[in-house]
């Protein structure tokens, strides 16, 4: 009698573990997520600590198009770019087009943060300068698709000036399957040193 | 047996397999004997009708033998064990072959940076071939690594090498492997590095030296390589593109 109830038991249990899984869940933007907000914030505002950007608000079509290149190895893989490289496997986890897309969009939701200047460039100087970038990234540092041109008045200054350092010495926009990124090559030229760019940076900064 | 499941793809995997069996032959048979024991005795002496439970102190000779004599055998054992693995431990760990070449593996959160030496065959030169995630070794050829972390722990991984070494920050550990199977392999990380540790996954690829020469040559002195995305692809990977410093 007992041996039966113990089988009872056993069988309970297996039939517990054979019904059928609940309907298939496809997490949506904003529960993939929270794997980014590890590092960039529940907000969107980035952890300088973690070198982590403010990518909230950013367009959707570039954050998109970033992400895939970190997946496909466009960024994220030259030795001398640490933190792209550490970014590079959080792209690599998700899944398919339509997650990218997915989180995407819910970046490009949320309202974008601002984060306050931290640099020390001149912005009167950076203006003139700035001239140039306008042309394609807009007048107030909007960005504008169509010319692959991101918004760059939502997110850090040190990141603008490190990814204008990256551009110059072809950490980022080198690989030759970046076209996008090496768009910015001939620009960066111009910026004679590491000062012209935080002049350049602190001048968006003051861009509404 | 083992590498029907897990290529041998180092000098020394067969070794660490061996050593494997040995503990595996050794530990199985006493493994299923105090279980059977164990099980005899639950049935044997479960409880009955109007008989009490004994309390046993285990001094008679009779008893004691249950004890003495398993212990000696599993002493006798331990040497047998004790002495294959440290033969295992001297030749691979203890010993330091004379390397035809260096690589320095650099492990960050959450890559892997590899610096191949250029044609002069020496690294921390001009010619280094630097690429990320991708590691490129000739077949038959001694190697040292010099394995160092930029930032937490993480453990450098080569199953096919049946090795496992942790990288520390501020330490450079030196080891040796001598690739003797061409192919494309996995690299892991076998530490608990933070979030993205289960995403940091890399390969070695181990090709004959005609194709390693020209692998070399195809990033000349000077060049610095960026390289493929090659943790992602199961397939062996073509030469990273060259580029510029």
């Amino acid at each position: 009698m007992q041996f039966a109830k113990y089988v009872a038991c056993g069988i309970s249990l297996l039939a517990m573990a054979c019904q059928a899984p609940a309907e298939d869940h496809s997490p949506g933007g904003e529960e993939l997520y929270q794997l980014c907000s590890n590092c960039h914030g529940e907000t969107g505002a980035g952890r300088p600590v973690l070198n982590a950007p403010a990518i909230a608000g950013l367009g959707s079509w570039y954050i998109e198009a970033q992400l895939k290149k970190f997946r496909s190895g466009e960024r994220g893989t030259h030795p001398e770019d640490l933190p792209g490289m550490g970014m590079r496997p959080m792209a690599m986890s998700l899944q398919n087009d339509a997650q990218i897309a997915d989180i995407a969009a819910h970046v490009a939701a949320m309202p974008a943060t601002r984060p306050k200047p931290i640099l020390d460039g001149d912005a009167a100087k950076g203006a003139g300068i700035y001239a140039t970038c306008s042309t394609c990234h807009g007048k107030s540092g909007e960005g504008e698709q169509e010319k692959s041109a991101p918004a760059l008045n939502k997110t850090h200054d040190w990141y603008l000036v490190r990814q204008l350092q990256n551009f110059k010495s072809r950490v980022r926009g080198g690989n030759p399957a970046d076209a996008t990124g090496a768009q910015m090559l001939p620009w960066v030229a111009m910026l004679a040193d590491e000062q012209a760019m935080k002049d350049v940076v602190a001048h968006i900064q003051t861009l509404k | 047996m083992v590498e029907h499941y897990l290529t041998a793809a180092s000098s020394y995997a067969t070794d660490i397999d061996n050593l494997i069996w040995l503990v595996t032959i050794i530990v199985m048979p006493w493994f299923f004997l105090v279980q059977g024991i164990l099980f005899y005795f639950l049935f044997k002496f479960k409880k009955k009708d109007g008989q009490k439970a004994q309390y046993i102190t285990g001094e008679e000779a009779h008893q004691m033998r249950w004890v003495s004599v398993p212990h000696i055998l599993v002493l006798l054992c331990d040497i047998v064990l004790i002495f294959g693995a440290i033969r295992v431990w001297v030749d691979i760990k203890q010993d330091m072959p004379t390397p035809d070449a260096t690589v320095r593996i650099i492990a960050q959160q959450w890559a892997w940076t590899f610096v191949h030496p250029g044609p002069d065959n020496k690294i921390d030169t001009d010619d280094d071939i630097w690429t990320v995630d991708e590691l490129h070794l000739e077949n038959g050829q001694t190697y040292q690594y010099k394995l160092e972390s930029r930032d937490v722990m993480h453990s450098f991984s080569v199953p096919v090498f049946r090795l496992k070494q942790d990288a520390l920050p501020g330490r450079v550990i030196s080891g040796w492997f001598k690739p003797i199977k061409e192919g494309n392999w996995s690299i892991q990380c076998a530490e608990m590095c933070g979030i993205g540790h289960g995403l940091m996954p890399a390969r070695v690829i181990i090709e004959s030296a005609a194709a390693h020469a020209a692998w070399i040559s195809a990033h000349g002195p000077g060049k610095l390589a960026a390289a493929t995305p090659a943790a992602s692809a199961p397939a062996p990977q073509t030469a990273p593109a060259p580029q510029a410093p």
